[in-house]
């Protein structure tokens, strides 16, 4: 979930996802150098707010996608990508209501969170210093009074 | 209860998802008179280009129907519906019953009725024998007649492998229910550029050769040429339903209500057969695309189980993906002036921005977005569509989603202005926040 009151728009999220999401090296000084470029997948938009994939429970991205790319965790509930049979045709960006899939030409896949689904915790929240992003249970976080 | 499911491509399948998410135990037969399962259509032209092989065009594992319960009769043709005895015939003779059926049968790919069309090497691209035979075809040149979006891939495809293509079209622009002229110049110049001739505002009116196709006669040249593809559209395959005594509407789709049922009662359509309110031209129309088959299967699927699910209405949306290198994404109505259904007073609006590589065009209908077109920068498509979707007023936001910054939490103050229409629980969830 996201705080809006503890989010001061540092960045700090996009710089991690892309660093250790997205690019080869891992580290950022080298990343920034990285080609294609490491995109991150959260977004620092707005007033500020960090918005990344809401994982919808009627996920328009799945409906979409012509050939089961867009997949939906049975365990988790997270929707991802299968990036290795991805064919960049831009139908789940078309779609998305939030606007968080970014039609990558030069890696030629939608590139989106995956809530770091393979690493357990996302890094986003880990390395927010403010505590603004963190991992909270769908439920709870809708119970929330803000 | 016994669900009978007519058609094995998008509306079908989806519609098998959601009856068996709600009803776990009846029984579904699902009847194709397509020999090959869970293939993906609109990737076609990706398999003509060699860049998907034939597993990699499912969009459904193997064992779908298995998991789902679900009884596949592939190949087999149904060819009779008792709408008042409630059962089928199969080509084979067989006859079966059911309570609900859906027709998700799909469209037909036209076929223009030039002189010679008959010969060998010319196909349509609709149907997994179509892109086998266009595959299979022999020869270095061909020609492309209509440049929609099947068309275009198709073309782009052929000249992934090496064959030298002409993309043939009788309207003025590429793309022409897709994209305006501004757009379609854009598009055009990229296919040019690929190594493809355009021509368009050009007819074709014959074919040339003895069997086998040697070239078309336009009414400006001739073009020589090894093959053929054909491209001018689709048209919903009712024969079933005209048979059946189901009403079929203007359009020559098969007329649902929002419930998406048919005129025959536990009957119902979904797809590219079925002719449906579209809320960006406020009438009846053919959304043959993909992801309108695949939610109106949804809806049909969930009504079919005996809940209600009303269906908003479809509205058009294409990406060309990859193909010619840079991202285009159309929706809606892109041309104020194609909407026949406007009363004296509707008032329209189109915005344009235009820069070296990006193009964006907004139309307006009493200040709701009626369509879009976005051309380089796309990643916030789905912003403008869900507001299409919607229909929420926006006339005071131009400036906001026409900018190159226009991000989701900057239409929150929209959003909640409309909050009624914005009940899912991942906007309310945003809009709580208190932003």
């Amino acid at each position: 979930m996201v705080d809006k009151e503890k989010c001061t728009g540092c960045h700090q999220c996009e710089l991690w996802c892309g660093t250790e999401i997205a690019s080869i090296s891992k580290e950022l000084a080298k990343a920034i150098n990285e080609e294609p470029q490491p995109v991150p997948r959260v977004y620092v938009e707005g007033k500020p707010f960090a918005l990344q994939c809401r994982h919808c429970e009627e996920a328009p991205c799945l409906d979409a996608c012509p050939n089961g790319t867009m997949r939906r965790d049975p365990e988790t509930g997270l929707v991802y990508v299968n990036e290795p049979t991805c064919i960049a045709c831009w139908m789940c960006v078309m779609v998305c209501p939030f606007g968080i899939i970014n039609p990558s030409s030069s890696m030629k896949v939608a590139i989106k969170c995956d809530r770091c689904r393979n690493m357990g915790y996302p890094i986003c929240a880990e390395v927010c210093p403010t505590g603004a992003l963190s991992l909270v249970e769908r439920k709870d976080y809708r119970k929330k009074k803000f | 209860m016994r669900y009978i499911i007519v058609g094995g491509s998008a509306a079908a399948i989806s519609a098998v998802e959601s009856i068996r998410s709600l009803d776990h135990e009846s029984s579904i037969d699902l009847f194709s008179d397509e020999e090959t399962p869970l293939f993906s259509r609109v990737l076609l032209p990706y398999y003509v280009a060699e860049e998907l092989s034939k597993p990699l065009l499912n969009f459904r594992t193997a064992d779908f129907f298995e998991e789902n319960k679900v009884t596949p009769h592939m190949g087999v043709k149904v060819t009779n519906l008792n709408v008042a005895g409630k059962t089928i015939e199969t080509a084979d003779g067989k006859a079966h019953a059911f309570d609900k059926l859906l027709l998700a049968t799909g469209g037909k790919a036209i076929v223009p009725p030039i002189p010679g069309v008959d010969k060998e090497g010319i196909s349509t691209l609709k149907t997994m024998v179509d892109a086998e035979r266009i595959y299979n075809m022999k020869g270095t040149r061909a020609v492309v007649i209509g440049a929609g979006s099947i068309g275009v891939e198709a073309c782009i495809s052929l000249t992934r492998r090496g064959i030298k293509a002409t993309l043939l079209e009788q309207l003025g622009q590429v793309m022409p229910t897709v994209f305006d002229a501004e757009a379609a110049g854009i598009v055009r110049k990229r296919i040019e550029d690929l190594g493809i001739t355009v021509l368009t505002g050009e007819k074709a009116l014959k074919f040339t050769g003895d069997k086998h196709v040697t070239g078309v006669v336009t009414d400006n040249r001739e073009l020589p040429c090894d093959m053929v593809v054909l491209s001018v559209g689709v048209r919903p395959q009712t024969e079933l339903a005209v048979q059946a005594g189901i009403e079929i509407g203007d359009l020559k789709g098969v007329r649902v209500d929002e419930f998406m049922m048919t005129s025959a009662p536990d009957i119902y359509a979904a797809g590219d057969v079925a002719e449906t309110h579209d809320i960006a031209r406020n009438s009846p129309f053919l959304n043959a695309i993909w992801p309108c088959a695949f939610e109106q299967g949804h809806f049909a699927g969930v009504n079919m189980t005996g809940k209600k699910l009303r269906y908003p209405g479809s509205y058009r949306r294409n990406s060309i993906g990859n193909f010619i290198g840079i991202p285009a994404i159309s929706i809606g109505v892109t041309h104020a002036e194609s909407c026949v259904m406007a009363s004296a007073e509707d008032e329209f609006r189109e915005i344009r921005v235009r820069t070296k590589d990006t193009y964006k065009k907004l139309v307006l209908r009493n200040g709701k977005v009626i369509g879009a077109i976005l051309i380089g920068q796309t990643q916030k498509a789905g912003l403008l569509s869900i507001l299409l979707k919607k229909q929420v007023y926006v006339a005071d936001s131009i400036p906001l989603l026409m900018s190159d910054r226009l991000n989701f939490i900057d239409l929150l103050p929209i959003l909640r202005r409309n909050a009624d229409q914005f009940s899912e629980p991942e906007y309310k969830e945003l809009m709580d926040t208190g932003l």
